[in-house]
């Protein structure tokens, strides 16, 4: 038996109930082909990111040593050490200024700004997601190098970067404030909490999971930028000795080594630097996705 | 309002960041003349410094690219919200997001070393061997390394991609059960609902991820830097090299270094390019009345 969006006769025992126009006919075709043809689609959005994997991988993985990647041996053309390690501490420093500055200021968005004031913040952290990063990179140049006599270094790198993770994690903590569950709010500030005492022991505990998706979501953007770090600092060979040294970055150093010749010590440390960058960046984007989902879950369970 | 002090100067975090990107780079500019031939279209340090070129080749770049990643986006949104079955989806649609996640400068290198060549040693000679009769798809013959704007307008189509595809499921998915459902009680098919109900009603969210989409693939710097073969000159044909604003700042600042003309030039071009980007930027926030997915790369 077909059914209402199958054959073309529908019938009820022999009785013939309706004949289907060449139109009804053609309508139906199109729908189902449609349908069929869509789907394709998705093809083009998954081989170019298995394509780019498989290549970044394949290149990367037959020269790849454990001692690459721990050596920070500097007169050694394929260690990885030094970006690695510096990344790791740019990382740290970038993501500790972003958190102050975006999580304290999404929370005073979220809780204690009017409705009016609170839209004039929240459209300029969404104009600053759309910023291109090499305009905040020049920024960061012309601010913390020059004005600021930084120098292309650590410090000047590690601000720029913060700079760029900010609005990322200031949405979150905004968004996940703003997304408690209206009653809860109530009950808090009504049983007599003041509202600093409501953010800090009653919506905190509730919002942490996604404030700290926000907070891998900006390492996530964050490690994969390349142009604000190759404005802002100096290559360097060993690992920075102080906040005023030149450092290295993984996306950094493909850039520096993309365009050497195929089979070079090189090449294969920019395949490698790239690999690395890509597992991060999904890791953490699983990660976030994870934490979402729960955090959704967990919302839901709020408000019954 | 007073009340609000201590927490506005909090919270005001964004707006004094953004107020600092404009203002350092006006007084970054020295507010130094640079004549009138800074809207020309010459571009020769440190005689000239006509930025049209670069602003030209960012559109040309940006446009084809947020044509595809709608076009492509769109499809891919009904056969997720419409045709596919629930369990397809939840594995097909992280790719999508997944997209989004992959640095510009591994699309860059992937783009430069792998996808470049075969766009320089297949496709464009193709392209130009049977489609040479459209205008712009003839004259100069391709180049065998491939770099030039076909293999840019690809990598920006894959960057702009999951930002129109996820803004477009978006509103797709806001669509009130009921008009969903009268639409196929009257008799329509999936298509035809999706058609002339679907899409008009979300046509505001469609919009915006056109906005959205453009803004990303304008901005995008690394990777069109690594495979446009970046010059100041405009593109003669479809095969051709040209520049745009963000990735010939990206490459032009170690060379500024010291003159302070040529900085400046930079700096009235990040102007633009930011007057550019936060005002296409304002306009596809301002048609959703949320972004619902803060969990995607620069969304």
């Amino acid at each position: 038996m077909a059914n209402a969006l199958g054959g073309a006769k529908e019938t009820l025992g022999e009785e013939l109930l309706y004949d289907r126009s060449a139109r009804t006919r053609w309508r139906l075709g199109f729908d189902k082909w449609i349908g069929r043809l869509l789907p394709l689609l998705f093809i083009v959005a998954i081989l170019p990111i298995l394509d780019l994997v498989y290549y970044v991988a394949s290149n990367a993985l037959p020269t790849l040593t454990w001692t690459i990647l721990t050596s920070t041996n500097p007169y050694a053309p394929d260690a990885l050490g030094v970006p690695i390690i510096s990344t790791a501490e740019m990382m740290t420093a970038a993501t500790l200024v972003a958190v102050v500055l975006g999580l304290f200021g999404g929370v005073a968005t979220a809780e204690f700004l009017s409705d009016r004031t609170a839209a004039i913040v929240r459209t300029s952290a969404n104009m600053l997601v759309g910023t291109p990063s090499v305009v905040l990179g020049y920024m960061g140049y012309f601010l913390f190098c020059v004005r600021f006599g930084w120098g292309l270094t650590f410090i000047a790198g590690a601000f720029t970067l913060a700079f760029f993770m900010t609005p990322y994690i200031f949405r979150i903590a905004d968004l996940a404030f703003t997304s408690i569950p209206r009653h809860i709010r109530e009950a808090a500030l009504g049983s007599g909490a003041r509202p600093y005492q409501y953010v800090v022991r009653v919506g905190a505990p509730i919002a942490f999971p996604q404030i700290l998706n926000g907070v891998f979501l900006a390492m996530a953007i964050g490690v994969g930028e390349t142009a604000p770090i190759v404005l802002t600092t100096t290559a360097s060979k060993v690992l920075p000795t102080g906040a005023f040294s030149p450092v290295s970055f993984l996306t950094a150093t493909i850039w520096e080594n993309f365009s050497q010749p195929s089979g070079s010590p090189e090449i294969a440390l920019a395949f490698q630097a790239a690999l690395l960058v890509v597992i991060v960046v999904v890791g953490l984007n699983v990660i976030v996705r994870i934490i979402s989902a729960r955090y959704q879950r967990r919302l839901e369970g709020l408000f019954q | 309002m007073l009340r609000q002090l201590g927490p506005f100067i909090v919270a005001s975090v964004p707006i004094i960041i953004l107020l600092l990107i404009v203002l350092v780079l006006i007084f970054a500019t020295g507010f130094a003349n640079l004549g009138s031939s800074f809207w020309g279209s010459d571009w020769n340090p440190p005689k000239a410094w006509g930025i049209a070129v670069f602003v030209v080749g960012s559109f040309v770049t940006a446009i084809p690219a947020l044509f595809l990643a709608m076009a492509i986006g769109l499809g891919l949104a009904i056969a997720s919200t419409v045709y596919l079955p629930r369990w397809a989806t939840r594995i097909l649609d992280p790719f999508v997001d997944l997209l989004a996640g992959i640095p510009s400068v591994v699309y860059g290198i992937w783009g430069y070393l792998l996808v470049a060549p075969y766009f320089g040693k297949v496709l464009n000679p193709w392209v130009y061997a049977h489609f040479s009769f459209i205008p712009g798809f003839g004259g100069r013959a391709p180049i065998s390394d491939g770099l030039g704007l076909p293999i840019s307008i690809f990598l920006l189509t894959l960057m702009a991609l999951p930002i129109t595809t996820l803004l477009i499921r978006d509103s797709l998915r806001s669509l009130p059960r009921e008009l969903w459902e009268s639409g196929l009680g009257m008799g329509a098919t999936r298509w035809e609902a999706t058609r002339r109900i679907a899409i008009p009603y979300g046509s505001r969210g469609i919009l915006s991820a056109g906005f959205l989409g453009f803004g990303r693939a304008f901005g995008e710097t690394v990777a069109v830097a690594m495979v446009l073969n970046v010059m100041a000159a405009y593109p003669v044909n479809f095969y051709s090299a040209t520049g745009t604003m963000a990735s010939q700042m990206f490459l032009n600042l170690d060379a500024a270094f010291g003159s302070s003309s040529w900085l400046a030039a930079l700096s009235y071009m990040a102007l633009v390019l930011l007057a550019i980007s936060l005002a296409v930027n304002l306009i596809g926030r301002r048609l959703v009345a949320r972004v619902v997915s803060y969990e995607v790369a620069g969304l």
